[in-house]
């Protein structure tokens, strides 16, 4: 009983990490149709980036929050001033291939620059520290952290897009955009700050997960698909969908652990031919595709 | 026996009730007009009956066969085709070859699918711009394109939507006869919708009025001119009031 | 057969077009008569390969409109038929390869019917997703080999084997390819005039006029992607028989998925020379790259990072392919 309950914490708080990472994307879907393929890519950054800050100032890694931030916001922008602006002009296949080959520039730049090894923080007041809170549970300090900061940016988020003005023009160029701009609303600008919140979203992530997860160029491809499946599950474009979406795919990918632990000790023969530990992300994959079918719009999607 | 009988056919957009209980029939042999001031759910009846949306509540019954839940191809394929706003199949496709994706419904074959489009374009003026993409087109003859690949899956009934918006009166004139043509030389039962009410009141056989969803009259066109409810419809009751009494 | 000759029909095109055509195609078939060297030799063999790709996933993707990014699966599906086919019961390619094709075309039916009720993004993302879940399964069956993948050994059988597609030169596979390379053409120069191909186009542009129309929307959907489904599959059959070393990263990955998209786009989706002239330009340009700038230049992934660039270009700039900017010079110029 201990290790389902470990196995359900442990995917809670994965889950609300991987919350935050498609808060970004979901962001950006809301304000403008495009799908970016290389919001992988920009965790990857925002994960380098805490990492390196990290070392080379010899300060906490959770300090590094904000450079990781600032890093996010202004790649956003550049990404969108400089490159998505244009795609948007073009028929779909044209924004996926593009920002396929965003990813794949940001991936080899990286792959140039730090090389392909793995990298993995060491020092900070939280790596290798964990509570015991009873249940049998174990929670890594560096998970509950990442959790708490993830609810915490969540909280900024819902509260930019509701009660400010900025917030409520976002709002409105995603619902509406020719209505946004004759209200005076410059949707253009409004693009880029859904970009550079997006982004900075994302890399805040990263400069979080880097925490208990270690980085190199590859990492990028993982997260995006399971940004995209929690963005789907949740709804496009809906902030609370992500936020609970996140949850879910979380749980999805422990419980296999769980799956194998039962087989092992009840010696399920069958149930353990294959660890399911071995495709626990294949399975958010089906749900993804399962749920597409049968509920399109996700839990709280409002556009299609 | 009536080619095409609606009963109360109902259709609700959530709380919008566009189309409100509608009963009419039409014979084979006949040419119905539909008009109604803008909002009136003239061209909802015609995408429920050509089943583009689901229905509320009612029936439609086509050559005899209850077709109210059938989807969009399978109606058509029953031979109960339309024209649209936008225009045509394609515009990637030149004239000749949009008459054809309609042709291809009956046949499998490309050389059936295009001698039968060949035929359409023949009887419709268009031999000429055979060829032509439908965007360089002037507006009448876009129409009669769309007329065409509506035509090319050889239907029984032909649903015209709104065909002489934008047209000049030698235009409406032009098209009034290929209409004509249509219903009586290719036999073709014909429904149309229309705002332009020389062609409406010259060409059908019968009207219907809608207003609010709900149909307000039907008859021979003479009778619908007079009918205070349809002037009132259009144009108020105060200008009913006003000119009550007089004499058409 | 009124079919066949829709196939060799021509002559819509323009005149110009069909000679250079020629010209290219009796290039292409003398070429190993010329000194090359063997690096030439395979980057010309990836190029029909490519080719075949490409004009598979443009029935679905160019003229259906429907972006697919997970045809790796069949590729994947196609080659290691042909693989298992031949290591364990030593089944000849041209037995295997149908037999390829039929597990891909019925995979394709089961995940088409809910896939295409799916548009756009919502799709693309969709057919990534099967397409990862199939590798995932692959790259743990032990009858597939797992990770580690097959390996067919040239030295069991007596090369040049034609029934088995085993050969020690080269320029065998060269001109394999090549005929299916030239069938390829034919396919689709039918399919674009064909009904499917019709109603695909009608489809594309509304979908409510192509239902108005009489088309069943959805099925012509799942048979397009049947169409394409076939094509890459019997390209990965023959891929099995060549690279003779298959294994779940190289052959179903989603590189590969978005390379066979990407050659369409670039040359031109919807067309029927885009994919061709899309893989003319790519496979070179991404051989050559890797070749030049690559590890052996001590700058790991500069070729990719070039590669990236250019496929951001093109999207950015002329999302309609190489192609569509012909066809767009030729309109300004009939001005």
């Amino acid at each position: 009983m201990d290790i389902l309950f470990s196995s359900l914490a442990a995917g809670i708080l994965f889950g609300m990490a991987l919350s935050l990472v498609a808060l970004g994307l979901t962001i950006i879907f809301g304000v403008m149709d495009i799908i970016n393929f290389a919001h992988g890519e920009f965790l990857m950054i925002g994960m380098y980036t805490g990492l390196l800050t990290a070392q080379a100032f010899g300060i906490d890694p959770l300090l590094t929050l904000p450079v990781a931030a600032a890093v996010g916001f202004l790649l956003g922008i550049v990404c969108y001033l400089g490159f998505i602006k244009f795609l948007l002009r073009g028929p779909m296949i044209a924004q996926l291939l593009g920002t396929f080959g965003l990813m794949l520039f940001l991936r080899n730049l990286a792959l140039l620059i730090f090389g392909p090894n793995d990298r993995a923080l060491h020092k900070g007041i939280l790596v290798g520290k964990s509570f015991d809170i009873g249940l049998g549970i174990v929670i890594p300090a560096t998970k509950l952290a990442t959790a708490g900061l993830s609810l915490a940016a969540f909280g900024a988020v819902w509260l930019l897009m509701n009660r400010t003005r900025i917030g409520k023009a976002l709002t409105a160029t995603a619902l509406n955009p020719q209505g946004a701009r004759y209200m005076g609303i410059p949707t253009e600008r409004m693009n880029a700050l859904a970009w550079g919140i997006g982004g900075a979203s994302v890399t805040v992530a990263g400069a979080l997960i880097v925490n208990f997860w270690s980085v190199n160029p590859y990492i990028g491809l993982l997260f995006t698909m399971l940004a995209f499946a929690i963005v789907a599950l949740g709804g496009f474009g809906s902030v609370p969908g992500a936020f609970f979406a996140g949850i879910v795919v979380g749980l999805i990918t422990e419980l296999p652990g769980f799956w194998d632990f039962v087989a092992y000790t009840f010696e399920f023969d069958w149930m353990s031919d294959v660890p399911m530990t071995s495709f626990k992300y294949m399975w958010v994959y089906v749900a993804y595709f399962v749920i597409m079918v049968v509920r399109p719009r996700g839990l709280f999607g409002w556009k299609h | 026996m009536p080619l095409l009988d609606v009963r109360n056919l109902t259709k609700n957009f959530g709380g919008l009730r566009a189309n409100d209980a509608i009963s009419f029939a039409l014979d084979k042999d006949e040419l119905l007009g539909v008009i109604g001031p803008n909002g009136a759910g003239k061209t909802t009846l015609f995408n429920c009956i050509a089943g583009l949306h689901p229905v509320s509540a009612g029936q439609i019954i086509f050559d005899d066969e209850d077709i109210t839940r059938l989807p969009a191809y399978e109606v058509a394929r029953r031979g109960l085709a339309r024209t649209f706003q936008v225009y045509v199949a394609s515009g990637d496709l030149c004239v000749l070859e949009n008459v054809m994706v309609g042709a291809f419904m009956r046949t499998h074959k490309r050389a059936q699918a295009r001698r039968r489009a060949e035929d359409i374009l023949e009887r419709l003026n268009l031999r000429e711009l055979a060829g032509a993409m439908v965007s360089e087109l002037p507006v009448a003859a876009q129409k009669r394109v769309s007329m065409a690949t509506a035509l090319g899956t050889s239907p029984k009934m032909l649903l015209l939507d709104e065909v002489a918006a934008g047209l000049n009166p030698g235009e409406i004139e032009e098209i009034l006869a290929i209409i004509r043509s249509v219903h009586r030389d290719m036999g073709i039962t014909v429904m149309l919708i229309e705002h332009v009410m020389e062609l409406v009141m010259n060409i059908s056989d019968r009207i219907i009025v809608l207003d609010y969803g709900r149909k307000i009259a039907d008859g021979l066109p003479r009778q619908i001119a007079d009918d205070p409810k349809v002037i009132k419809a259009y144009l108020g009751e105060r200008y009913v009031h006003e000119h009550s009494g007089e004499a058409t | 057969m009124e079919a066949l000759k829709n196939a060799v029909d021509f002559s819509d095109f323009p005149r110009s077009d069909l000679i250079i055509a020629i010209l290219v195609g009796a290039a292409l078939l003398i070429f190993p008569l010329f000194p090359h060297s063997a690096f030439a030799m395979a980057t010309m063999i990836q190029f029909f390969i490519f080719s075949l790709y490409g004009m598979g996933w443009n029935t679905i993707g160019g003229y259906g409109g429907q972006v697919d990014l997970g045809k790796a699966q069949y590729v994947g599906i196609g080659a290691y038929t042909t693989a298992v086919m031949l290591i364990r019961w030593d089944i000849p390619f041209w037995f295997s390869m149908p037999i390829g094709v039929l597990l891909s075309v019925s995979w394709s039916f089961i995940i088409g019917y809910p896939l295409f009720r799916l548009k756009g993004h919502y799709f693309a993302i969709a057919t990534i997703a099967t397409s990862l879940v199939l590798k995932d399964l692959f790259e743990v069956w032990g009858f597939v080999g797992a990770a580690r993948g097959l390996e067919i050994s040239p030295i069991k059988y007596a090369p040049p084997d034609f029934l088995r597609l085993i050969f020690r030169e080269d320029v065998y596979y060269y001109y394999v390819i090549f005929v299916f390379f030239l069938l390829g053409i034919l396919y689709m120069n039918w399919f674009r005039k064909s009904r499917l191909g019709f109603q695909l186009r009608a489809i594309k542009d509304n979908e409510n006029v192509a239902q108005s129309l009489g088309i069943n929307v959805h099925w012509a959907k799942i048979k397009t992607y049947a169409i394409a489904t076939a094509f890459v599959s019997v390209v990965g059959s023959f891929h099995a028989c060549y690279i003779k070393n298959i294994e779940p990263e190289d052959t179903m990955s989603l590189n590969l998925s978005i390379l066979i998209a990407l050659m369409a786009m670039l040359g031109g989706a919807g067309s029927l020379w885009g994919p061709i002239i899309g893989a003319g330009v790519l496979i070179p340009l991404k051989s050559y790259l890797k070749e030049w700038l690559g590890a052996s230049a001590g700058l790991v992934g500069i070729d990719l990072i070039i590669y990236a660039a250019i496929i951001m270009v093109i999207s950015a700039a002329e999302p309609r392919g190489i192609w569509g900017l012909v066809e767009k010079i030729r309109r300004r110029r009939s001005r």
